[in-house]
Protein backbone atom coordinates (compact mmCIF):
# COMPACT_ATOMS: atom_id res chain seq x y z
CA UNK A 1 0.00 0.00 0.00
CA UNK A 2 2.52 2.60 1.09
CA UNK A 3 4.79 1.29 -1.74
CA UNK A 4 1.90 2.21 -4.19
CA UNK A 5 1.27 5.89 -3.14
CA UNK A 6 5.37 6.34 -2.60
CA UNK A 7 5.04 5.10 -6.42
CA UNK A 8 2.18 7.27 -7.39
CA UNK A 9 3.93 10.45 -5.68
CA UNK A 10 7.10 9.69 -7.67
CA UNK A 11 4.70 9.60 -10.49
CA UNK A 12 2.50 12.86 -10.00
CA UNK A 13 6.49 14.70 -9.24
CA UNK A 14 7.63 13.71 -12.34
CA UNK A 15 4.82 14.52 -14.58
CA UNK A 16 5.02 18.04 -12.15
CA UNK A 17 8.48 18.32 -13.22
CA UNK A 18 7.23 17.68 -16.88
CA UNK A 19 5.19 19.92 -16.63
CA UNK A 20 7.84 22.69 -15.41
CA UNK A 21 10.13 22.14 -17.94
CA UNK A 22 7.48 22.23 -20.79
CA UNK A 23 6.00 25.75 -19.93
CA UNK A 24 9.68 27.51 -19.30
CA UNK A 25 11.12 26.49 -22.35
CA UNK A 26 8.27 27.19 -24.20
CA UNK A 27 8.08 30.42 -22.54
CA UNK A 28 11.65 31.14 -23.44
CA UNK A 29 11.00 30.18 -27.03
CA UNK A 30 8.20 32.70 -26.74
CA UNK A 31 10.82 35.56 -25.34
CA UNK A 32 13.62 34.55 -27.73
CA UNK A 33 11.73 35.30 -30.76
CA UNK A 34 9.22 38.32 -29.49
CA UNK A 35 12.20 40.17 -28.52
CA UNK A 36 14.36 39.08 -31.34
CA UNK A 37 11.46 40.56 -33.27
CA UNK A 38 11.44 43.44 -30.79
CA UNK A 39 9.35 46.68 -30.59
CA UNK A 40 7.38 47.86 -33.98
CA UNK A 41 5.52 51.25 -33.81
CA UNK A 42 3.46 53.24 -37.15
CA UNK A 43 1.74 56.03 -37.48
CA UNK A 44 -2.21 55.51 -37.70
CA UNK A 45 -4.29 58.32 -38.68
CA UNK A 46 -3.29 61.10 -35.56
CA UNK A 47 -1.49 58.42 -33.44
CA UNK A 48 1.14 56.13 -32.77
CA UNK A 49 0.61 53.02 -32.84
CA UNK A 50 3.17 50.81 -30.44
CA UNK A 51 3.58 47.04 -30.52
CA UNK A 52 5.94 45.78 -27.80
CA UNK A 53 7.49 42.49 -27.36
CA UNK A 54 4.98 41.97 -24.36
CA UNK A 55 1.84 42.34 -26.76
CA UNK A 56 3.31 39.58 -29.37
CA UNK A 57 4.15 37.62 -26.24
CA UNK A 58 0.53 37.19 -25.07
CA UNK A 59 -1.09 36.46 -28.33
CA UNK A 60 2.22 33.85 -29.20
CA UNK A 61 1.27 32.37 -25.44
CA UNK A 62 -2.87 32.48 -25.97
CA UNK A 63 -2.43 30.97 -29.85
CA UNK A 64 -0.96 27.99 -28.86
CA UNK A 65 -3.26 26.63 -25.58
CA UNK A 66 -5.20 23.57 -26.15
CA UNK A 67 -8.64 25.32 -27.42
CA UNK A 68 -6.88 27.64 -29.53
CA UNK A 69 -4.16 25.86 -32.10
CA UNK A 70 -3.93 22.90 -29.93
CA UNK A 71 -7.13 21.73 -30.76
CA UNK A 72 -5.71 21.33 -34.54
CA UNK A 73 -2.32 20.11 -33.55
CA UNK A 74 -1.74 17.36 -31.76
CA UNK A 75 1.71 18.15 -31.07
CA UNK A 76 1.43 21.39 -29.43
CA UNK A 77 -0.97 20.23 -26.99
CA UNK A 78 1.76 17.13 -26.07
CA UNK A 79 3.80 20.45 -24.78
CA UNK A 80 1.09 22.61 -23.58
CA UNK A 81 -1.76 20.60 -22.17
CA UNK A 82 -4.30 22.32 -19.53
CA UNK A 83 -1.85 20.93 -17.12
CA UNK A 84 0.80 23.42 -18.25
CA UNK A 85 -2.18 26.41 -18.94
CA UNK A 86 -2.83 25.62 -15.15
CA UNK A 87 1.20 26.00 -13.88
CA UNK A 88 1.21 29.38 -16.27
CA UNK A 89 -0.97 31.00 -13.78
CA UNK A 90 0.98 30.52 -10.58
CA UNK A 91 4.37 32.07 -12.41
CA UNK A 92 2.13 35.04 -13.69
CA UNK A 93 2.36 36.23 -10.34
CA UNK A 94 5.94 35.39 -9.63
CA UNK A 95 6.92 36.75 -13.15
CA UNK A 96 4.96 40.39 -12.06
CA UNK A 97 6.99 40.58 -8.49
CA UNK A 98 10.58 41.77 -11.00
CA UNK A 99 8.03 44.31 -13.20
CA UNK A 100 7.13 45.71 -9.18
CA UNK A 101 10.47 46.44 -7.86
CA UNK A 102 11.15 48.18 -11.53
CA UNK A 103 8.35 50.33 -11.15
CA UNK A 104 9.31 50.88 -7.38
CA UNK A 105 12.80 51.96 -8.58
CA UNK A 106 11.44 54.35 -11.05
CA UNK A 107 9.22 55.98 -8.16
CA UNK A 108 11.49 56.15 -5.74
CA UNK A 109 14.39 59.08 -7.84
CA UNK A 110 10.91 60.97 -8.16
CA UNK A 111 9.41 60.86 -5.19
CA UNK A 112 9.33 64.41 -4.76
CA UNK A 113 7.28 65.32 -7.89
CA UNK A 114 4.75 62.37 -7.35
CA UNK A 115 4.05 63.36 -3.57
CA UNK A 116 3.22 67.22 -5.04
CA UNK A 117 0.68 66.20 -7.40
CA UNK A 118 -0.69 63.95 -4.62
CA UNK A 119 -4.25 65.43 -5.16
CA UNK A 120 -4.06 64.65 -8.88
CA UNK A 121 -3.43 60.72 -7.60
CA UNK A 122 -6.15 60.84 -5.10
CA UNK A 123 -9.08 62.59 -7.19
CA UNK A 124 -7.77 60.52 -10.69
CA UNK A 125 -8.97 57.46 -8.32
CA UNK A 126 -12.70 59.17 -8.78
CA UNK A 127 -12.37 58.61 -12.47
CA UNK A 128 -12.36 55.12 -12.28
CA UNK A 129 -15.89 55.74 -11.71
CA UNK A 130 -16.26 56.89 -15.29
CA UNK A 131 -17.14 53.55 -16.16
CA UNK A 132 -20.58 53.89 -14.83
CA UNK A 133 -21.67 56.85 -16.85
CA UNK A 134 -20.20 55.06 -20.16
CA UNK A 135 -20.75 51.66 -20.05
CA UNK A 136 -23.99 51.28 -17.71
CA UNK A 137 -26.26 52.94 -20.28
CA UNK A 138 -25.06 51.27 -23.05
CA UNK A 139 -25.45 47.67 -21.70
CA UNK A 140 -29.10 48.75 -20.54
CA UNK A 141 -29.54 49.94 -24.40
CA UNK A 142 -28.23 46.48 -25.25
CA UNK A 143 -30.92 44.74 -23.20
CA UNK A 144 -29.03 43.75 -20.35
CA UNK A 145 -30.48 43.76 -16.90
CA UNK A 146 -28.85 43.10 -13.43
CA UNK A 147 -25.96 41.79 -15.23
CA UNK A 148 -24.90 45.47 -16.22
CA UNK A 149 -24.59 45.94 -12.47
CA UNK A 150 -22.19 43.68 -12.17
CA UNK A 151 -20.62 44.12 -15.12
CA UNK A 152 -19.91 47.81 -14.90
CA UNK A 153 -19.51 48.79 -11.81
CA UNK A 154 -15.80 48.64 -12.06
CA UNK A 155 -12.92 47.52 -14.48
CA UNK A 156 -14.01 44.32 -12.42
CA UNK A 157 -10.52 43.11 -10.94
CA UNK A 158 -10.12 40.35 -8.05
CA UNK A 159 -11.14 42.83 -5.08
CA UNK A 160 -14.45 43.34 -7.27
CA UNK A 161 -14.67 40.30 -7.92
CA UNK A 162 -15.11 39.40 -4.13
CA UNK A 163 -17.16 42.28 -3.15
CA UNK A 164 -20.02 41.67 -5.84
CA UNK A 165 -19.44 37.76 -5.45
CA UNK A 166 -20.18 38.17 -1.67
CA UNK A 167 -22.85 40.57 -1.90
CA UNK A 168 -25.13 38.88 -4.53
CA UNK A 169 -23.67 35.48 -4.74
CA UNK A 170 -21.35 34.66 -7.95
CA UNK A 171 -23.72 32.64 -9.91
CA UNK A 172 -26.77 35.67 -9.70
CA UNK A 173 -26.83 38.09 -12.59
CA UNK A 174 -24.62 40.70 -10.89
CA UNK A 175 -22.38 37.90 -10.34
CA UNK A 176 -22.47 36.93 -13.84
CA UNK A 177 -22.34 40.44 -15.15
CA UNK A 178 -18.75 40.89 -13.20
CA UNK A 179 -17.35 37.56 -14.47
CA UNK A 180 -18.04 38.82 -18.08
CA UNK A 181 -16.22 41.50 -17.66
CA UNK A 182 -13.25 39.76 -15.62
CA UNK A 183 -12.94 37.56 -18.34
CA UNK A 184 -12.77 39.65 -20.83
CA UNK A 185 -10.15 41.93 -19.10
CA UNK A 186 -8.18 38.97 -18.25
CA UNK A 187 -8.20 37.99 -21.79
CA UNK A 188 -7.89 41.08 -23.84
CA UNK A 189 -7.03 43.53 -21.27
CA UNK A 190 -3.31 44.14 -21.99
CA UNK A 191 -3.74 43.65 -25.55
CA UNK A 192 -6.74 46.25 -25.71
CA UNK A 193 -4.35 48.99 -23.18
CA UNK A 194 -1.46 47.67 -25.25
CA UNK A 195 -2.59 49.46 -28.18
CA UNK A 196 -4.95 52.14 -26.63
CA UNK A 197 -1.86 53.46 -24.14
CA UNK A 198 0.43 54.48 -27.52
CA UNK A 199 -2.58 55.80 -29.33
CA UNK A 200 -4.14 57.50 -26.45
CA UNK A 201 -1.31 59.99 -26.69
CA UNK A 202 -3.32 61.35 -29.57
CA UNK A 203 -5.84 62.39 -27.61
CA UNK A 204 -4.25 65.82 -26.37
CA UNK A 205 -4.46 64.79 -22.81
CA UNK A 206 -1.29 65.30 -20.91
CA UNK A 207 1.05 62.04 -21.23
CA UNK A 208 1.75 62.63 -17.50
CA UNK A 209 -2.47 62.26 -16.85
CA UNK A 210 -3.08 59.63 -19.47
CA UNK A 211 -0.30 57.24 -17.39
CA UNK A 212 -2.27 57.92 -13.80
CA UNK A 213 -4.91 57.02 -15.58
CA UNK A 214 -3.17 53.27 -16.60
CA UNK A 215 -2.89 52.47 -12.96
CA UNK A 216 -5.99 50.78 -12.52
CA UNK A 217 -4.87 47.94 -10.02
CA UNK A 218 -4.03 45.34 -12.63
CA UNK A 219 -0.23 45.20 -13.33
CA UNK A 220 -0.07 43.44 -16.12
CA UNK A 221 -2.62 45.77 -17.85
CA UNK A 222 -0.44 48.72 -15.88
CA UNK A 223 2.52 47.65 -17.33
CA UNK A 224 0.62 47.34 -20.93
CA UNK A 225 -1.23 51.18 -20.91
CA UNK A 226 2.04 52.99 -19.67
CA UNK A 227 4.54 50.97 -21.52
CA UNK A 228 3.05 51.61 -24.95
CA UNK A 229 2.19 55.30 -23.62
CA UNK A 230 6.57 55.94 -22.77
CA UNK A 231 7.75 54.38 -26.24
CA UNK A 232 5.28 56.41 -27.59
CA UNK A 233 6.22 59.82 -25.60
CA UNK A 234 10.30 58.51 -24.57
CA UNK A 235 11.25 62.13 -23.83
CA UNK A 236 8.70 61.42 -20.83
CA UNK A 237 9.35 57.87 -20.07
CA UNK A 238 10.45 58.09 -16.41
CA UNK A 239 8.00 60.80 -15.80
CA UNK A 240 4.54 58.40 -17.64
CA UNK A 241 6.24 55.00 -15.33
CA UNK A 242 6.31 56.73 -12.25
CA UNK A 243 3.38 58.21 -12.51
CA UNK A 244 1.53 54.94 -13.55
CA UNK A 245 3.27 52.83 -10.87
CA UNK A 246 2.24 54.95 -8.22
CA UNK A 247 -1.73 55.15 -9.37
CA UNK A 248 -1.30 51.63 -9.83
CA UNK A 249 -0.05 50.93 -6.08
CA UNK A 250 -2.85 53.82 -4.83
CA UNK A 251 -5.55 51.79 -6.41
CA UNK A 252 -4.40 48.87 -4.89
CA UNK A 253 -4.98 50.50 -1.35
CA UNK A 254 -8.69 52.13 -2.64
CA UNK A 255 -9.74 50.10 -5.30
CA UNK A 256 -11.92 47.70 -2.81
CA UNK A 257 -13.23 50.81 -0.97
CA UNK A 258 -14.25 52.77 -3.80
CA UNK A 259 -16.26 49.42 -5.49
CA UNK A 260 -17.96 49.14 -1.99
CA UNK A 261 -18.68 52.75 -1.33
CA UNK A 262 -18.79 54.57 -4.50
CA UNK A 263 -18.56 52.23 -7.73
CA UNK A 264 -21.74 50.31 -6.35
CA UNK A 265 -23.99 52.34 -4.68
CA UNK A 266 -23.54 54.61 -7.49
CA UNK A 267 -23.86 51.85 -10.46
CA UNK A 268 -27.83 50.54 -8.47
CA UNK A 269 -28.35 54.38 -8.33
CA UNK A 270 -28.01 54.80 -12.11
CA UNK A 271 -29.47 51.24 -12.71
CA UNK A 272 -32.90 52.56 -10.55
CA UNK A 273 -33.08 55.90 -12.53
CA UNK A 274 -32.07 54.40 -16.36
CA UNK A 275 -33.82 50.62 -16.30
CA UNK A 276 -37.48 52.27 -16.11
CA UNK A 277 -36.51 54.52 -19.52
CA UNK A 278 -34.53 51.35 -21.13
CA UNK A 279 -37.09 48.73 -20.39
CA UNK A 280 -39.87 50.90 -21.93
CA UNK A 281 -37.39 51.88 -25.09
CA UNK A 282 -36.81 47.87 -25.47
CA UNK A 283 -40.10 46.83 -25.41
CA UNK A 284 -41.76 49.09 -27.70
CA UNK A 285 -38.82 47.95 -30.11
CA UNK A 286 -40.41 44.70 -29.65
CA UNK B 1 6.71 25.68 9.73
CA UNK B 2 8.41 23.00 7.56
CA UNK B 3 5.42 23.73 5.04
CA UNK B 4 6.59 27.50 4.61
CA UNK B 5 9.53 26.61 3.89
CA UNK B 6 8.80 24.69 1.20
CA UNK B 7 6.66 27.41 -0.36
CA UNK B 8 9.72 29.84 0.47
CA UNK B 9 12.28 26.80 -1.54
CA UNK B 10 8.97 27.06 -4.59
CA UNK B 11 9.10 30.80 -4.36
CA UNK B 12 12.89 30.46 -5.14
CA UNK B 13 12.76 28.61 -7.94
CA UNK B 14 10.18 30.46 -9.85
CA UNK B 15 11.52 33.47 -9.44
CA UNK B 16 14.80 32.24 -10.58
CA UNK B 17 13.39 30.78 -13.42
CA UNK B 18 11.93 34.04 -13.98
CA UNK B 19 15.11 35.92 -13.38
CA UNK B 20 17.00 33.80 -16.07
CA UNK B 21 14.22 34.64 -18.53
CA UNK B 22 14.46 38.00 -18.43
CA UNK B 23 18.41 38.01 -18.50
CA UNK B 24 18.30 36.13 -21.58
CA UNK B 25 15.38 38.12 -23.10
CA UNK B 26 17.12 41.65 -22.46
CA UNK B 27 20.26 40.41 -23.66
CA UNK B 28 18.64 39.75 -27.12
CA UNK B 29 16.11 42.37 -26.85
CA UNK B 30 18.25 45.40 -25.16
CA UNK B 31 21.39 44.52 -25.79
CA UNK B 32 22.40 44.32 -21.62
CA UNK B 33 25.23 41.44 -21.17
CA UNK B 34 24.34 38.96 -18.55
CA UNK B 35 27.14 39.45 -16.65
CA UNK B 36 26.76 42.59 -15.80
CA UNK B 37 23.11 42.61 -15.42
CA UNK B 38 23.74 39.28 -12.39
CA UNK B 39 24.09 41.36 -9.23
CA UNK B 40 20.96 43.30 -9.83
CA UNK B 41 18.74 40.75 -11.10
CA UNK B 42 19.97 38.97 -7.69
CA UNK B 43 18.48 42.18 -5.61
CA UNK B 44 15.23 41.76 -7.81
CA UNK B 45 15.10 38.54 -6.79
CA UNK B 46 15.97 38.94 -2.94
CA UNK B 47 13.01 42.03 -2.80
CA UNK B 48 10.73 39.95 -5.29
CA UNK B 49 11.10 37.18 -2.11
CA UNK B 50 10.70 39.54 0.50
CA UNK B 51 7.55 40.86 -0.66
CA UNK B 52 6.03 37.54 -1.35
CA UNK B 53 7.06 36.78 2.03
CA UNK B 54 5.30 39.68 4.06
CA UNK B 55 2.35 39.34 1.59
CA UNK B 56 1.79 35.60 3.44
CA UNK B 57 2.35 37.08 6.77
CA UNK B 58 0.20 39.40 6.75
CA UNK B 59 -2.87 37.82 4.67
CA UNK B 60 -5.33 40.59 6.09
CA UNK B 61 -3.85 43.62 4.81
CA UNK B 62 -5.05 42.49 1.14
CA UNK B 63 -1.93 44.18 -0.46
CA UNK B 64 -0.39 42.37 -2.81
CA UNK B 65 3.11 41.45 -3.53
CA UNK B 66 3.35 43.13 -5.92
CA UNK B 67 2.89 46.39 -4.29
CA UNK B 68 4.60 45.11 -1.75
CA UNK B 69 8.05 44.95 -4.35
CA UNK B 70 7.19 48.44 -5.21
CA UNK B 71 6.74 49.94 -1.95
CA UNK B 72 10.14 48.06 -0.82
CA UNK B 73 12.45 49.20 -3.80
CA UNK B 74 10.56 52.90 -3.70
CA UNK B 75 12.24 53.23 -0.01
CA UNK B 76 15.42 51.95 -1.11
CA UNK B 77 15.35 54.25 -4.21
CA UNK B 78 14.16 57.75 -2.79
CA UNK B 79 16.84 60.46 -3.21
CA UNK B 80 17.60 60.78 0.31
CA UNK B 81 18.20 57.55 1.17
CA UNK B 82 21.92 56.28 1.58
CA UNK B 83 20.86 52.75 -0.52
CA UNK B 84 19.55 54.82 -3.19
CA UNK B 85 22.95 55.61 -5.69
CA UNK B 86 24.15 52.01 -5.13
CA UNK B 87 20.60 50.48 -5.40
CA UNK B 88 19.78 52.47 -8.75
CA UNK B 89 22.96 51.77 -10.53
CA UNK B 90 22.36 47.46 -10.05
CA UNK B 91 18.94 47.62 -10.00
CA UNK B 92 19.38 49.94 -14.06
CA UNK B 93 20.97 47.06 -15.53
CA UNK B 94 17.48 45.08 -15.32
CA UNK B 95 15.24 46.79 -18.25
CA UNK B 96 12.41 47.52 -17.46
CA UNK B 97 10.62 45.90 -20.55
CA UNK B 98 13.00 42.97 -20.11
CA UNK B 99 10.87 42.18 -17.26
CA UNK B 100 7.08 42.32 -19.49
CA UNK B 101 7.76 40.05 -21.47
CA UNK B 102 8.13 36.72 -20.16
CA UNK B 103 5.03 37.83 -17.83
CA UNK B 104 2.84 38.31 -20.78
CA UNK B 105 3.99 35.36 -21.95
CA UNK B 106 3.16 33.33 -18.58
CA UNK B 107 -0.29 35.20 -19.08
CA UNK B 108 -1.10 34.50 -22.40
CA UNK B 109 -1.02 31.07 -21.61
CA UNK B 110 -2.12 31.11 -18.38
CA UNK B 111 -6.11 32.18 -20.00
CA UNK B 112 -5.75 28.94 -22.33
CA UNK B 113 -8.18 27.68 -19.66
CA UNK B 114 -10.48 30.49 -20.18
CA UNK B 115 -11.14 30.06 -24.22
CA UNK B 116 -14.29 28.11 -23.96
CA UNK B 117 -15.99 30.18 -21.27
CA UNK B 118 -15.57 33.46 -23.06
CA UNK B 119 -16.96 31.38 -26.27
CA UNK B 120 -19.98 31.55 -23.91
CA UNK B 121 -20.56 34.93 -23.33
CA UNK B 122 -22.48 37.25 -25.55
CA UNK B 123 -21.28 39.75 -28.06
CA UNK B 124 -23.26 42.13 -25.58
CA UNK B 125 -20.36 41.34 -22.85
CA UNK B 126 -17.65 41.81 -25.46
CA UNK B 127 -18.75 45.25 -26.17
CA UNK B 128 -19.55 46.38 -22.65
CA UNK B 129 -16.14 45.54 -21.75
CA UNK B 130 -14.42 47.81 -24.04
CA UNK B 131 -17.06 50.33 -22.84
CA UNK B 132 -15.94 49.71 -19.24
CA UNK B 133 -12.11 49.95 -20.07
CA UNK B 134 -12.31 53.40 -21.77
CA UNK B 135 -14.97 54.07 -19.46
CA UNK B 136 -12.23 53.87 -16.42
CA UNK B 137 -9.07 55.26 -18.47
CA UNK B 138 -10.74 58.31 -19.92
CA UNK B 139 -12.40 58.88 -16.64
CA UNK B 140 -9.36 58.79 -14.94
CA UNK B 141 -7.07 60.83 -17.68
CA UNK B 142 -9.33 63.42 -18.11
CA UNK B 143 -9.92 64.01 -13.78
CA UNK B 144 -6.20 64.11 -13.59
CA UNK B 145 -5.78 66.58 -16.05
CA UNK B 146 -8.10 68.64 -14.95
CA UNK B 147 -6.13 68.49 -11.12
CA UNK B 148 -2.80 68.22 -12.89
CA UNK B 149 -3.68 71.56 -14.93
CA UNK B 150 -4.86 73.70 -11.48
CA UNK B 151 -1.99 72.47 -9.55
CA UNK B 152 0.27 73.62 -12.24
CA UNK B 153 2.16 70.64 -12.73
CA UNK B 154 1.41 70.24 -16.36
Amino acid sequence: MKKNSEKQEEKMGQSNFNSFLKLCLTVLVIVVITEMFGTKTFRLGPGRVVLLPMLFAVVIGMLITPDLLGSKMESLKKIISMDEVKMAGSYVMIALLPLGVKYGTLVGPNIVEVVKAGPAFLLQELGNLGTVFIALPLALFLGMEREAVGATASISREPTLGVIGEKYGISSPEGTGVLGTYLMGTVFGTIFFGLLGGYSAATGLHPLALAMASGMGSGSMMAAASGALAEAVPEMKDGILAYAATSNMLTGVTGLYSVIFLGLPLVNFLYDKLYPFFSKKNRGDK
Amino acid sequence: MSLNFDRSLEYLKMLIIVGVLILIGQRIGYGVNVMPALPGMLIVILISFIALTIKDSFPELKFPAFAWASLIALILSMPFMPTSDIFLKFTNEVNFLGTTTPILAFAGISVGNKIQKLKKLSWKVFIVAIAVFIGTYFGSAIIAQIVLKMQGII
